[in-house]
């Protein structure tokens, strides 16, 4: 709705990325968003674009989405300093100036307007509300009780849940909504609790958001609403500003033209309401507030605090370097929270903000950000069941090169995460899954319905050793070869890596090509077989362009960049060899591997490098083991 | 199992020299409408081999008028196309079996699915 709005104003975002997919992010944000001024830093990308949100937030290389609030040079104290310089000096360098951040405070409201918008036109809730609008007041009110109940139910599941649920199973408009939101509940539930925490409060404030766009016009409830809020703030101000909340969360359902009614008609139960109040801070000082529906219920015009709104927030901090030497993230996260709630009238809340600020640490640099998804952009909405991290199957797919008309194999499917990325965005291609396990072919199965890429993407029951395909006749064979940590065992597949390598290279096209995901001893062990059977000079082997990106402490984006495109052109300009494995090739045959030429080896984490996350504690819990190689060959046979 | 895949598949029995096409013995033929894309359609006829598939058409008893030679020209005949469309995408196998036809071997389809698994001993 906003669209036209934002297509014209550039805004400074960056992503997380998982280690080694940083430099196919910046591809992607080029290539999509038509970003400008991208540069790195290891896990993050920073780029600018005026592309409306809803398409940033389709980047498929991402982990997770922010507002840029600030990079800065690094925070530098020199040795001596002593702890209360350091302090101020920490606050005055990391906020610096107000206006600053109630701009940014303000692209981030209109973004997640913008979010939001997209959620409730996509999502099927979307009509099911537009039904229940147009039905008796009664009925709103019912589902209103089912939202707010479901948004309670992620918050706090075992308390009064029972209680509740009797209640408002009567309100069957919100049936439908409740289900979706049951569904979406699950989905979040597999995310980390405190993920899901922070989650379920982003989407009430976007839908405060929301509303507040409606109300920003309506002079008359604006000034109701201003009473009730100073007869609110006699009253203990968290428990208020939680309700609020909530009581925003619920009018934004209500946000038609009859919501002059619901004005009016609260306006009435105004005085009931603030008795309310008054007695529910006494009862639930330090509980939230809008958990409790009597309460709710009237309060729900109520909010609309004059600007600037005393936002809550909570700092999530990440603390690197020298400066970790003075302080621990703990005491990070509370001189800049402090700093913030001076300089701009906030409040802390490290339970339920409606904004969080991300800031990162180190001696490289001073980043600070606003996430603004709800989940990570990681998380597929059309997959069902998860197989490989779905970043790292989407640039496997983009490393494929797949065209129109292209036919992709993956012999080893598992749940089919590879060909669903990559079918995603090659409408035109054709795309066959195989694996041997009829539980897992059964998965693959859902998951492609559940994707509605059924057309594009088929499955069959076959050996990786034994492709049931002619000679030569696909253009891109992608696998996630199971390398022992979930699936199979080291021993096998190393023994049976030669007689799986050949059958893909049978089964390619001249010029296809081969993507593999492998741990790193079967990478070496790859590389030790296409070594023997090549006769040609091992040209652009090992050129290991992870150790340009990933360790390289200076951002030089176009740097590594080159180092990647170098890749790329080597694969194009053809490589004499002179044997034609169709020729050669039967079954059983030693694998005459010299059609493969090897491209190139890239290192992805299979875990996502989520270790920006607003506690403390868990500063590097991303795994090293799940360091794999990726490596990509190419049958260049002339 | 749709037949634009079945298009692709061959028996590699041991033995067999030519393992294609496969014969379709189907007990559960389903035809679904799937969206039209005339760009899939029209990248996927030259990687046909297009005998096996009105061949495979045939044996399934959904050929219709589907001509026995490619039409000429068939990117901008969008009746042509949706002629191939559904016999590529719509028609699709549930239960039956899949035949090689030097060695007789059988390759079940169940649940769409064809299991093209081989034993040991026949590799």
């Amino acid at each position: 709705m906003t669209d036209a709005r934002s297509e014209a104003s550039l805004v400074r975002y960056y992503c997380t990325a998982g280690n080694g997919m940083e430099h196919f992010l910046i591809d992607e944000v080029k290539l999509k968003l038509a970003a400008e001024d991208v540069c790195q830093m290891p896990g993050k990308v920073l780029f600018s674009s005026s592309v409306g949100i809803n398409r940033v937030s389709e980047l498929k290389a991402a982990e997770r989405l922010f507002l840029l609030l600030k990079q800065d040079l690094p925070v530098q104290l020199s040795a001596n300093t002593n702890p209360a310089k350091a302090a101020s000096v920490l606050q005055s360098r990391v906020l610096g100036d107000k206006n600053h951040w109630t701009s940014a405070v303000m692209t981030w409201r209109h973004l997640q307007g913008e979010l939001e918008g997209r959620r409730t036109t996509v999502n099927p809730p979307s009509t099911a509300l537009g039904v229940t609008m147009k039905s008796e007041e009664g009925s709103r009110i019912e589902e209103q009780r089912g939202k707010e109940e479901e948004k309670c139910d992620e918050e706090k599941k075992s308390k009064r849940e029972t209680a509740q649920r009797g209640e408002t199973s009567s309100g069957e408009t919100c049936g439908a909504e409740a289900q979706i939101l049951e569904k979406k509940r699950k989905r979040d539930s597999e995310e980390k609790e405190s993920n899901s925490d922070k989650n379920a409060e982003k989407q009430r404030t976007s839908e405060k958001e929301r509303k507040r766009q409606y109300k920003e016009d309506d002079e008359e409830g604006r000034r109701k609403v201003m009473e009730l809020n100073s007869c609110g703030q006699n009253g203990k101000r968290e428990t208020i500003s939680d309700t609020d909340l909530y009581s925003r969360g619920s009018v934004c359902v209500n946000a038609t033209p009859e919501q002059d009614h619901n004005l009016e008609r609260s306006c009435m139960k105004m005085d009931d309401m603030a008795k309310d109040f008054a007695v529910k801070n006494v009862e639930h000082e330090k509980t939230t507030g809008g958990r409790d529906k009597t309460l709710l219920q009237p309060s729900r015009i109520k909010p609309e605090p004059s600007s600037p709104d005393p936002f809550s927030f909570r700092i999530s901090c990440k603390c690197t370097g020298s400066l970790s030497r003075y302080f621990n993230t703990q005491e990070v996260s509370r001189v800049i929270g402090v700093g913030l709630s001076k300089l701009l009238g906030w409040k802390t809340d490290l339970k339920n903000p409606q904004l969080e600020v991300n800031v990162n640490l180190s001696d490289d640099h001073c980043l600070l950000g606003i996430p603004l998804t709800r989940l990570p952009l990681a998380h597929r909405s059309y997959i069902k069941t998860t197989g490989l991290r779905s970043t790292v199957a989407w640039a496997m797919a983009s490393l494929a090169q797949i065209q129109p008309g292209f036919r992709v194999v993956d012999p080893m499917c598992g749940v089919g995460t590879i060909l669903i990325e990559a079918a995603q965005e090659h409408k035109a291609s054709h795309f066959l899954g195989m694996d041997i396990d009829d539980g897992q072919l059964q998965k693959a199965n859902e998951n492609v319905e559940f994707a509605v890429l059924g057309n594009r993407i088929h499955l069959l029951k076959a050996s990786s050793m034994m492709l049931p395909l002619p000679n030569a006749s696909v253009d891109a064979v992608v696998c996630d070869l199971p390398f022992g940590r979930k699936f199979g065992t080291k021993t096998t597949m190393a023994a049976n890596l030669p007689l799986i390598l050949t059958e893909m290279e049978r089964i390619l096209c001249i010029g296809g090509t081969l993507v593999l995901l492998l741990s790193p001893q079967l990478s070496c062990l790859l590389k030790k077989l296409l070594a023997q059977k090549d006769s040609g000079p091992p040209s652009n082997q090992e050129t290991k362009p992870q150790t340009g990106i990933q360790d390289c402490p200076s951002p030089s984006p176009s740097c590594s960049k080159q180092q990647t495109f170098q890749i790329l052109q080597g694969v194009k300009s053809p490589l004499t060899q002179k044997t034609d494995p169709r020729s050669v090739l039967q079954h059983s045959l030693p694998p005459p591997l010299s059609a493969l030429k090897h491209q190139a080896t890239l290192r992805v984490s299979l875990d996502s490098m989520e270790s920006v996350r607003h506690d403390v504690h868990c500063a590097c819990s991303s795994a090293l083991e799940a360091m794999l190689e990726l490596q990509w060959v190419r049958a260049g046979i002339f | 199992m749709k037949l634009l895949t079945h298009n692709m598949l061959t028996s590699h029995v041991k033995g067999v020299t030519k393992g294609y096409p496969l014969l379709i013995k189907a007990t559960e033929v389903k035809v679904n409408e799937v969206d039209f894309n005339p760009q899939f359609v029209t990248r996927m006829i030259p990687k046909l081999e297009w005998s096996a598939l009105v061949q495979a058409a045939e044996e399934l008893g959904q050929r219709q008028d589907l001509p026995d030679e490619l039409v000429p020209e068939y990117e901008n005949n969008e009746e042509f196309l949706k002629k191939v469309h559904r016999v590529l995408l719509e028609v699709e196998v549930i239960e039956g079996c899949l035949r090689c036809p030097e060695s007789g071997r059988e390759f079940p389809i169940s649940r769409g699915i064809p299991n093209m698994l081989l034993n040991e001993d026949e590799v």
